[in-house]
């Protein structure tokens, strides 16, 4: 049999769902699809930034050092622009079945979505990897939006512009520190998810969870090295394609069941869970500037596919029954 | 002077002396605007403390400034560090062999400016397609709607670090080359 | 030659070119080229490794306020105040014989609660511990010694950049983590300072034979408060910021510098020039420093593709040897990686390898933190690759000291972490009596 060297990077280390799967869904199914097929690939598993930062899987898989990445494309706003749709569309979908195979679709109907991954030298192998329903975590309880008045809310860079209109202040931050930060008092909340918020004990200093409705996310995919992807025989490129749909349905699943579980403990361990009402929402959201459009606008200046994508994106989460507390496109 | 820093040009007009003394001002001026951006680091923290704590109004973006500045510190300052000597080694042998045999030294010198002028050389070459791919893609950092910066400029000042550096070697080895042929002229007081 | 045999060649080289005198950056990126050169056959793989290192390891908020630390540790040396923090401190510990050690090591406890990386603490104590205490009598050694040990106890006392890291791997609770470092980084603290008096005693060829204790310049009360006040406002502006939440410890050495400016304008001993200075020598430290840390992690790269640290990682996750057999074969494998890597690739290596070995054991993982954290950074202090020793060396812009001679100074200090170690293993309630459970 001949054997295929393929280095696998990823920032993250295991803990983290979508290199669990990685390593434990992804590379099993492309080995038992390449059994009998005379092709064999020899992994080297590089994970928790042995090889690569978080954020740079991307140019460690484009320049050659990995052969496949998992790529995190909410760190790569600039270079996978119409993959981070989500993020600049909240209030659409708490459903992360939806987000990520509406998403992962998407690469399929539309072109414009895999061009922007061969730009940068990438196969798209599927396996999108999402985010469960983004949570708001505060110190305080949350009424009404006037709470949020003057309060300093941490958010990862692409969550901010969701404060916008609320007048509580976002402050970019970093998972790793929200604990102390609001331990000290530095941020009076944070923007995080329940699978992240359990095991960093975000609830034992911010023990008022309200479900506001910012939605699943898509946050990233496997690819390959479009070089070395090209070269190999196509039994093994579809083993690798297999490899990504096993990734896509075993990944949804865990996450699905894990976010649940999670928001169980979360309130037996002495959390306050809240969801807001329609008119809260409506009014948070008719509060934000319509930030999909300033985005849409910013990547059709870049010469990509900006608004179609947006409309596109809406309209399939629209076909598919969601619904979306503001339209973004439609405005 | 610094101990242990290749020798301040001594006086004179030689043609070897003038690319000394305009090598040094090009390192002494990247040195300067790292300099100042360090300044600027410890006054962008302030504002934005300030601004958060005072008036609700964070500065945009400083995590993404602050780390893009580093690395501009760092490859702004990298020649003036080497030129001074700041470069860690263990000098134990290299000092055995000096007092015994000057030229030897001298030579061992020259081979390990070699390696690193290569070295500075090959991440000099394998940097230039990491910028040009900046400078085409437009790629930039943070978010659309709240902040966003160009790449390029951080990755420009890699390659500029490089080049100063580069310079500051070629200057170190041309120093060595001369310890071998004329040991007791050597300007280098190690 | 297999990976691994090239991973272990390229081992040898390092130390052998290091001891060889070869700038230690450059015996990093020369090891980590031609490694990566035999491994994937391709010269081009091997720069595009040098330069997405070169762009990538220090690009982070982390890594941008090791600047402001060092100008901090700067600026109150330059201001005077690390003088008369020391005139204060040596009033006050003069009966003990090696006061001034003690109190470099007491004063760095203290700064650790501020600070969450080493080499903050390493480069602010080499200008206003060493020149204090070489003034007083102690020889060079020593006082570049104490400094690099006790440098240490920035990231075992909270704030803790490695315990971050380690919770992140481990879903471990931070606040455990921080809450569970206090009393083995205040232990440390009391071994070490116990240790400084020791050797005073018993060692004086190595700690310094005639040690001052200025009995003519007796302070007066008033002199006390007038020279202990001014730091005493910098401390409690900077720990009081941080714990009332007004800024993050990434943003308290910003907070710091500006401190320190103002002080040092109200005693009118900064001048345009000594800042200058200050800022101009801030960059060249920040520039040496960085600079060894993107090369280390070219290496570490390196060896990552080699396989070697997983090879040895899973040996000792997979030899049957029981519950302390493991414990301790990992511990000794920590302190061997750290003499050759840097403390969070370590950590990054090692952790994830371990955790599915020592799970299953019933281990308590805040303990198992403490214990990885203190045996990663004793790697700060053992050659050939120290960053500790490293910082001090490039920090101190003297020639008269030599690495080695930094290296054989911490040796007191490493052995005395290797102490603390052992009675973290064999008392896990050192570390875990705090935690409420
Ligand atoms: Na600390
Ligand atoms: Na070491």
């Amino acid at each position: 049999a001949e054997t295929i060297d393929a280095t696998i990077v990823a920032g993250h280390p295991p803990v983290f769902r979508w290199v669990k799967h990685a390593s434990q869904t992804f590379i099993p199914t492309v080995n038992k699809a390449l059994e009998g097929s005379g092709h064999e690939i020899k992994w080297d598993e590089q994970y928790g930034g042995s090889l690569s930062k978080v954020g740079d899987e991307l140019e460690a898989t484009e320049e050659g050092l990995a052969q496949i990445g998992v790529i995190s494309s909410v760190f790569d706003p600039a270079k996978l622009s119409l993959q981070n749709v989500s993020y600049y569309t909240p209030f659409v979908s708490s459903d992360v079945a939806l987000v990520s195979n509406t998403i992962n679709d998407l690469h399929f109907s539309n072109p414009n979505m895999r061009v922007t991954w061969e730009e940068n030298g990438l196969e798209y192998l599927g396996a999108p990897s999402a985010i469960d329903d983004y949570l708001l975590m505060t110190t305080f309880p949350v009424n009404s939006i006037d709470d949020l008045k003057g309060k300093k809310i941490g958010a990862p860079g692409p969550a901010v512009n969701w404060l916008g209109g609320t007048g509580a202040v976002g402050v970019a931050g970093n998972l790793t520190t929200y604990y102390n930060e609001i331990k000290t008092g530095v941020y009076d909340g944070v923007i995080v998810f329940a699978t992240a918020a359990l095991p960093g004990k975000l609830h034992e200093v911010a023990p008022y969870i309200t479900k506001v409705g910012f939605g699943a996310q898509y946050a990233g995919s496997l690819a390959a090295n479009k070089e070395w992807f090209d070269e190999q025989p196509e039994e093994v490129q579809k083993a690798l394609r297999a490899g990504g749909e096993a990734f896509r349905d075993a990944y949804i699943a865990d996450l699905d069941a894990a976010s649940e579980a999670a928001l169980k403990t979360l309130a037996e361990q002495g959390a306050t869970i809240t969801e807001v009402d329609d008119e809260f929402r409506q009014k948070w959201v008719a509060g934000m500037d319509n930030v999909a459009k300033t985005w849409a606008a910013q990547v059709d200046g870049e010469g990509k596919a900006g608004t179609e994508i947006l409309k596109a994106y809406m309209d399939a989460i629209r076909a598919a029954g969601g619904k979306p507390a503001r339209d973004w496109d439609q405005e | 002077m610094t101990h242990g820093a290749t020798p301040e040009p001594a006086d004179g007009s030689g043609w070897g002396q003038r690319i000394r003394a305009t090598a040094d001002t090009i390192s002494n001026a990247l040195n300067v605007i790292g300099t100042l951006l360090i300044l600027g680091l410890v006054v962008l923290v302030n504002a934005d403390v300030l601004g958060r704590n005072l008036f609700l109004a964070p500065i945009s973006g400083v995590p993404e400034i602050v780390s893009m500045s580093i690395v501009a510190i760092v490859f702004l300052q990298v020649s003036q560090a080497f030129r001074m000597g700041r470069f860690t080694r263990t000098d134990a042998l290299l000092n055995a062999l000096g007092s015994r045999a000057p030229r030897l030294r001298a030579a061992v010198e020259l081979v390990y400016v070699a390696a690193a002028l290569a070295l500075v050389w090959f991440l000099l070459s394998a940097s230039w397609p990491l910028f040009e791919k900046a400078w085409q893609r437009g790629t930039y950092v943070g978010t659309v709607g709240d902040f966003t910066a160009p790449e390029w400029p951080v990755k420009l000042v890699i390659l500029i670090g490089c080049m100063a550096l580069i310079m500051q070697m070629l200057i170190a080895g041309a120093i060595a080359l001369w310890g071998i042929v004329e040991p007791k002229s050597r300007g280098d007081a190690r | 030659m297999s990976t691994f045999e090239i991973g272990l060649a390229t081992l040898g080289a390092m130390i052998v070119l290091v001891y060889a005198g070869l700038w230690v950056p450059i015996a990093l990126m020369l090891c980590s080229y031609v490694g990566v050169w035999m491994m994937k056959g391709s010269p081009v793989l091997a720069g595009k490794l040098l330069a997405l290192s070169a762009s990538e390891t220090i690009s982070s908020y982390f890594f941008g306020v090791v600047p402001l630390f060092v100008l901090m540790g700067f600026l109150v040396s330059v201001t005077g105040l690390g003088r008369d923090a020391y005139d204060v401190a040596n009033q006050l510990f003069r009966r003990l014989k090696g006061g001034l050690g003690v109190s470099t090591v007491a004063a760095n406890a203290i700064f650790a609660a501020i600070t969450g990386i080493s080499i903050a603490s390493a480069a602010v104590f080499t200008r206003l511990a060493v020149p204090e205490m070489v003034r007083h009598g102690y020889t060079k050694k020593f006082s570049v010694g104490v400094v690099a040990g006790s440098s240490v106890l920035g990231m075992l006392i909270p704030p803790s950049l490695l315990l971050i890291l380690y919770g992140l791997l481990t879903e471990q609770s931070v606040g455990d983590l921080f809450l569970a470092g206090v009393l083995p980084g205040l232990l440390l603290a009391a071994i070490f300072a116990g240790g400084v008096v020791l050797m005073a005693y018993f060692w004086p060829s190595f700690i310094g034979e005639n040690l001052s204790d200025d009995r003519e310049h007796d302070l007066s009360p008033r002199d006390m408060l007038a020279k202990g006040l001014p730091i005493a406002l910098l401390i409690a502006l900077v720990l009081g910021g941080l714990y009332a939440g007004f800024f993050t410890p990434i943003e308290a050495g910003a907070v710091g510098c500006l401190g320190a400016i103002v002080i040092g304008l109200a005693r009118r001993a900064l001048t345009w020039r000594n800042f200058w200075e200050v800022l101009t020598d801030t960059g060249l430290v920040t520039a040496s420093v960085c600079f060894l840390i993107i090369a280390a992690q070219m290496y570490s790269r390196m060896l990552s593709l080699s396989g070697l640290p997983n090879e040895f990682g899973t040996f000792v996750a997979t030899a049957d040897i029981g519950f302390w057999g493991v414990i301790l074969a990992y511990v000794l494998l920590v302190i061997v990686m750290g003499t050759i890597l840097d403390s969070s690739s370590i950590m990054l290596i090692l952790v994830p390898l371990m955790l599915p070995v020592v799970v299953p054991m019933g281990v308590d993982l805040v303990w198992f933190g403490i214990v990885t954290v203190i045996a990663v950074e004793i790697g700060l202090l053992t050659p050939p690759f120290g960053l500790s020793v490293f910082v001090i060396k490039s920090t101190l812009d003297d020639n008269s000291i030599s690495l080695g001679e930094i290296f054989r100074g911490a040796a007191p200090f490493a052995i005395m972490m290797a102490i603390v170690l052992a009675l973290v293993l064999i008392f896990p309630s050192i570390a875990t009596g705090l935690l409420a459970r």
